[in-house]
């Protein structure tokens, strides 16, 4: 049996003992499927977070890369060229620039509700409610069109994932980088056309020392951005609405006082952030609980395990609302921290206070092991995930 | 280690013992302590992480550059001739029981 299995659907599934049992017995794992290592410890992670220069991104932050991607994009460059780039989109997304709105999402919320659930006593939260709020955020972020919204989502999905056979990107996911980078040209050409002050025309006009960025960085970026904003948003509420689903005296918590949900959504993304891993790749020998990993190897940092790291939180696999998880890696850390951190927390923070309003009770209809689940390497949500009303 | 004492608006006081060449803002994120939120992670492009940093310790610090002075102007709480962004200041030897404040607000 393989000590860490990240190519199955039972790991997808429950990757937490996996996780246990190497923080425990081999913090620093070299793993035979994955042909990286594993780093599984709060404290080794957040060091090489914060040790770019040997934990580097250039070679790729994902733990199955695109060819042609690393190095063309905010998550697969290292400082300086990263804290150049990420300073002249980083307005677009900072927390004193999207409170306006707080409001439209919560409207958006609202209506697709009532178009998507209305009475339904079983509906899926996946294809019903998730992706289409997080379309929506996206578009109104970024400026995208309002046409293949549906195509956009599938393709963004897709693109994420990996085939668990070969353990490589297949053809189809392939295919499906090509459309979402496809679709992120065009966006980008009919803007050059009629700039505004959204991230994409930040990105044509901006000049990093003068220079104008590549045509092939501002696509691969925006392809990224694309794929995060509908991939990790739309992941993590569903994961988040699963806690709700699965923890119903937690749920009663929020339910009593609504000003809990950002110390809800802080615990979530603690408990079982939907990005539980990327990658790095070493710059120099680093030699670790007793193994040398050599330069040039992989390395995944597996951010769902540190935050369950008992070395670093109490009673780690306890889902507590009331924890007020501080220091979690639910959203990467150090320069990498996630761009869209704060519309992440803000549009969830929107969204659930509607939906719980809403439909206050329900629960998960099929069992975990029963749900088919993203066939991600870097990511873990369900594909669709059933609730039933109660 | 490095003794650093942070001191929250509210007064409240946090004692960590930080490695040396990890920043104050990266040593208060991992610990938790509240009124650092640091939105950029430490590329220097949010101004969300904003300190005062002790008179005493104000000299033993190397000076601002043009981004974090730039960035400086962008603090949502007054901006003081103490005024820096925790995740410019890595942790020294020399910075040893150095105690900063951080402001009413970030954003």
């Amino acid at each position: 049996m393989s000590k860490f299995p990240l190519y199955s659907n039972e790991f997808d599934a429950n990757p937490f003992p996996f996780y246990k049992d190497l923080q425990e017995n081999a913090p620093c794992f070299w793993s035979d499927d994955a042909q990286k290592w594993v780093l599984t410890r709060y404290d080794d992670i957040v060091n090489a977070l914060n040790d770019w220069q040997t934990y580097s991104s250039a070679q790729g932050n994902l733990v199955d890369e695109f060819p042609g991607r690393a190095g063309n994009t905010l998550g697969s460059m290292d400082p300086p060229k990263h804290d150049e780039l990420r300073a002249v989109i980083q307005s677009v997304f900072a927390k004193r620039n999207l409170t306006h709105l707080e409001e439209p999402i919560k409207a958006t919320t609202k209506r697709i509700i009532d178009n998507n659930i209305g009475n339904k006593k079983h509906f899926d939260f996946a294809k019903d409610f998730s992706s289409e709020i997080t379309f929506d955020v996206l578009a109104t972020l970024l400026g995208l069109p309002d046409t293949n919204k549906e195509e956009a989502c599938a393709n963004a999905l897709m693109m994420v994932q990996t085939d668990i056979k070969t353990r490589q990107k297949g053809p189809e996911h392939l295919a499906a980088f090509q459309w979402v980078k496809d679709y992120a040209s065009n966006v980008i050409a009919e803007r050059a056309k009629n700039l505004g002050d959204d991230a994409i025309s930040q990105l044509i006009t901006a000049e990093v020392n003068g220079v104008k960025l590549d045509l092939i960085q501002v696509e691969l970026t925006v392809t990224t951005l694309i794929m995060a904003g509908i991939e990790s948003l739309s992941g993590f509420l569903k994961m988040f609405a699963k806690n709700m689903a699965n923890y119903p005296e937690q749920r009663a918590k929020i339910l009593a006082d609504m000003s809990l949900l950002p110390d809800a959504i802080e615990e979530s993304f603690r408990f079982n952030t939907s990005a539980q891993r990327f990658r790095r790749c070493l710059t120099k020998d680093v030699t670790l609980h007793g193994q040398t990993m050599k330069a040039g190897d992989f390395v995944i940092l597996a951010y769902g395990a540190g935050n369950r790291d008992p070395r670093k939180y109490e009673n780690p696999d306890e889902y507590d609302v009331l924890r007020k998880a501080k220091g979690h890696l639910g959203l990467g850390g150090s320069v990498h921290l996630c761009l869209g951190n704060a519309i992440a927390r803000l549009a969830v923070k929107a969204a659930m206070e509607v939906f719980l309003t809403e439909i206050p009770h329900f629960s998960q209809a099929e069992a975990d092991d029963e749900l088919e689940w993203l066939a991600s390497s870097n990511f873990r949500s369900p594909k669709k995930l059933v609730f039933i009303r109660e | 280690m490095v003794q650093v004492v942070y001191i929250a608006h509210d007064g409240e006081q946090t004692e960590l013992n930080v490695q040396e060449g990890w920043t104050l803002m990266q040593a208060a994120v991992s610990n938790g302590v509240d009124g650092i939120e640091a939105e950029c992670g430490g590329a220097c492009c949010c101004a969300t992480c904003h300190i005062y940093v002790d008179d005493q310790f104000l000299e033993k610090i190397p000076a601002a550059l043009a981004q974090e002075e730039g960035m400086l102007n962008e603090v949502v709480a007054e901006r003081t001739q103490n005024s820096r962004l925790a995740c410019q200041i890595k942790v020294s030897n020399a910075l040893d029981g150095i105690i900063v404040r951080t402001p009413e607000a970030q954003s």
